[in-house]
């Protein structure tokens, strides 16, 4: 019996030691991922690039192919679809030895929340390398610039406008509009057709129109939105809003509930245009529709005539390196190379879209010109709400603009609501 | 009952062995050291996270950096929250549906099939959407709840009101017809516990009824429902707990909204945390709704299956 006790105790022993070793060592699993190879390693490493855009894993892996050619090193994209998900696995990595060497995030007060601590490599040097080059413009500086240093590297700019079917608009004899007026005209014809002018949704881009409405009507109170400079409840953005509700109750939108995405409803011409990024090139040619011939995309005249320029409302998404990065040299070496022509051309030119290099050439001719006209500083650039405003008076925005969809003549109860967000934000900001 | 009761003595007369205090504390650690690994995995995966989500309630956390200590403000903040009213209510909707619904319509089924010749094969397409996730089902529904979906479609064909109503978009119509959609997938694991019930039901008092003349309904008012009545508390109180924590649905349709009106408190917990970054305060309503989840079960158990109103087989 006593030799038998003996051996169990030593079984249990044994067992124990095994589970606690191997419940310690579970991190052991981001070895695969490449996060606990040496940093002095450098050249030649296969980068984890971490992002959000999961629909977007072979334009990745194309660019990766050629950093593999060109550098040596390998972008191996893990791509997540959830955005919320996505920020949490970042936030915890900062906690863990399981990093990204490279990720997506994105600019305004995502991004200094991160450099303030500490997490986010500087990239100042490989900034003005670029801008010498001419890889980059000043424009962009000022949105990945933060207490004078420069942080990640545009991953991709866009530019927001009309994305509209040419066969619903030849059908009625329409053109992309000149003016305000032109654009109301298409709302009025579209209309007695049956045909819904505009696509909504009432998740994540439910701020699309208030920013267009008011960064088209009154752009210096939507910047002044942004540092709590001016109130939701100031005249202008009520006026914003008011017009806003009179044309969700003229029927110029889809019901904001619809699930089917937007690039089918505008392909089968459920909806004759949708108010999106640039980016959205990438879907419509992804559902084999043809810029130019199936689909055009217009800037948005100003609803305020006598604004010196039009609004186009910009956005840019940052690819960042940790500081802390399994592989920072070979990580700050890729972002260098990411703003080459060579990478930027496949970068865009995979996906149909803009690149933030001036030198990149653009397929699609009608984006090119937009481009090129923003380059030279024909329109007036709005950061996009999404970006602009503080994290918590965007949650409290977009769960209110969703709500007045529904309900177009709650619009003051629901300023009232994001004033109250914003209060409490620059309260204790200040 | 004779064997055991000659066995009684012997055991009790069993002479004790005199223990060594070595060989005690031996066994004592031997003892420990068997149990240490579940004792450890449950403490790290289970006592550990619920002690750091408390912990975390009382705090101010963006997820970066340290969390501040704020005392109880989380909790206060909850209490005086605009939409509170309206999560609470779709959460008490989503208690009461789940109950009338798919446990009322699980019982239903059970006891329409369990005599039946061919009952499996009745009972097959209520179990099969069990076997979907909860986000699958959500997809699927999202498909028929959409505007110009399936449902619309069909109400429109049939010329029937509703066709161009906006399932999803109005409280509580889009609460209700979630639940409905959960319902879908919900009967049929509750129409597998109640047939467990009546196929272990004893036959006599069954029989005594039959004999004194009960069928159908007085059958099943007066027998076989007292009968099921310990597995029918259970069934509903695994119900309550499910739909107080009720997210998967409801996130994938609507993600709480369209302005927050279709939110519970499971929902207000995931967007708190994840969506607004404040994973202090949704911390705090994760603790609130376990404390509510507990409560609301123990004292439902409690009362239902105390021995005053248990029916003995």
């Amino acid at each position: 019996m006593r030799v038998r006790g003996r051996r169990s105790l030593l079984g249990a022993a044994l067992a124990a030691a095994l589970l606690v070793s191997a419940a310690c060592s579970s991190s052991g699993g981001s070895a695969n991922h490449g996060a606990l190879s040496p940093k002095s390693k450098t050249g030649g490493e296969t980068l984890k690039l971490y992002n959000d855009k999961g629909a977007w894993s072979d334009y990745f892996k194309q660019v990766g192919a050629l950093a593999k050619q060109q550098i040596g090193s390998n972008l191996d994209p893990v791509g997540y679809t959830d955005e919320n998900t996505y920020q949490a696995f970042i936030k915890a990595s900062l906690r863990t030895k399981v990093k990204p060497d490279l990720f997506t995030w994105a600019t305004g007060g995502q991004l200094k929340s991160l450099v303030d601590q500490g997490a986010v490599a500087d990239t100042s040097k490989v900034w003005q390398d670029a801008i010498d080059k001419g890889y980059l413009t000043r424009q962009l500086e000022p949105y990945y610039t933060i207490n004078g240093k420069q942080y990640c590297v545009p991953l991709n700019v866009a530019y927001w406008g009309m994305f509209y079917n040419k066969h619903v608009f030849d059908q009625y004899g329409l053109q992309p509009p000149k003016t305000w007026d032109d654009f109301q005209n298409i709302l009025t014809t579209l209309r007695s057709h049956n045909v819904t002018p505009m696509y909504q949704t009432s998740t994540l881009f439910s701020f699309v129109w208030f920013e267009q409405l008011l960064a088209g009507s009154d752009p210096d109170t939507y910047n002044a939105l942004a540092t709590g400079k001016a109130k939701y409840t100031d005249k202008p953005v009520v006026d914003a809003m008011k017009m806003w509700a009179q044309e969700e109750k003229d029927g110029d939108f889809t019901d904001p509930s619809v699930k089917t995405q937007p690039q089918a409803l505008l392909k089968s011409g459920a909806v004759a245009m949708v108010p999106f990024g640039t980016w959205f090139n990438t879907s419509m040619t992804g559902e084999g529709e043809k810029p130019g011939t199936d689909y055009g995309f217009f800037v948005i005249p100003n609803v305020n005539p006598s604004l010196a320029k039009t609004s186009m409302v910009f956005e840019t998404g940052p690819l960042c390196a940790l500081s802390s990065a399994p592989h920072l040299q070979d990580s700050i070496s890729a972002l260098s190379w990411w703003l080459t022509p060579d990478a930027q051309s496949k970068w865009a030119g995979s996906r149909d879209d803009v690149s933030a290099n001036p030198k990149a050439p653009i397929t699609d001719s009608t984006l090119a010109e937009v481009t090129k006209a923003a380059g030279s500083g024909q329109y007036n650039l709005i950061n996009r709400y999404f970006e602009a405003a503080p994290p918590p008076v965007l949650t409290a925005a977009l769960d209110a603009f969703s709500a007045f969809m529904v309900h177009p003549d709650s619009y003051m109860d629901q300023l009232n609501t994001i004033q109250k967000a914003a209060d409490q934000y620059w309260a204790s900001a200040n | 009952m004779t064997q055991l009761a000659d066995a009684g003595p012997t055991l009790r007369t069993a002479p004790a062995k005199p223990t060594h205090p070595g060989r005690r504390l031996l066994d004592g650690v031997q003892a420990w050291l068997y149990i240490s690994p579940a004792v450890l995995l449950v403490a790290a995966l289970l006592y550990a996270p619920f002690v750091w989500t408390v912990y975390l309630s009382f705090t101010r956390y963006d997820g970066l950096g340290n969390p501040s200590w704020i005392g109880l403000k989380n909790y206060t903040t909850f209490f005086h929250d605009d939409v509170l009213w309206v999560t609470v209510s779709n959460t008490l909707m989503w208690v009461g549906g789940t109950i009338v619904l798919p446990v009322g319509l699980g019982l239903f089924v059970a006891t329409v099939t369990y005599r039946s010749k061919r009952g499996s094969l009745l009972r097959l397409p209520f179990l099969i959407p069990y076997a979907i996730s909860g986000a699958g089902v959500a997809v699927v529904w999202g498909f028929i709840l959409q505007p110009h979906g399936a449902l619309n479609d069909i109400l429109s064909f049939l010329h029937l009101p509703g066709g161009h109503t906006s399932l999803l978009l109005y409280r509580p119509v889009n609460t209700i017809v979630m639940i409905v959609a959960a319902t879908w997938q919900g009967v049929g694991v509750n129409a597998l516990l109640f047939l467990v019930g009546l196929q272990s039901m004893p036959e006599a008092p069954l029989e005594a009824a039959k004999l004194d003349g009960a069928s159908g309904w007085s059958m099943f008012r007066h027998i076989i429902w007292p009968l099921l009545r310990p597995l029918t508390a259970v069934v509903v109180g695994l119900s309550i707990v499910a739909s107080l924590k009720t997210f998967d649905v409801v996130w994938v349709l609507t993600q709480g909204g369209p302005g927050r009106s279709s939110e519970t408190l499971a929902v207000t917990m995931y967007r708190d945390t994840f969506v607004a970054n404040e994973y202090g305060y949704g911390s705090a309503v994760a603790v609130l709704l376990t404390l509510i989840a507990a409560v609301a079960s123990v004292t439902y158990l409690r009362t239902q299956l105390s021995s005053k109103r248990n029916v003995s087989w």
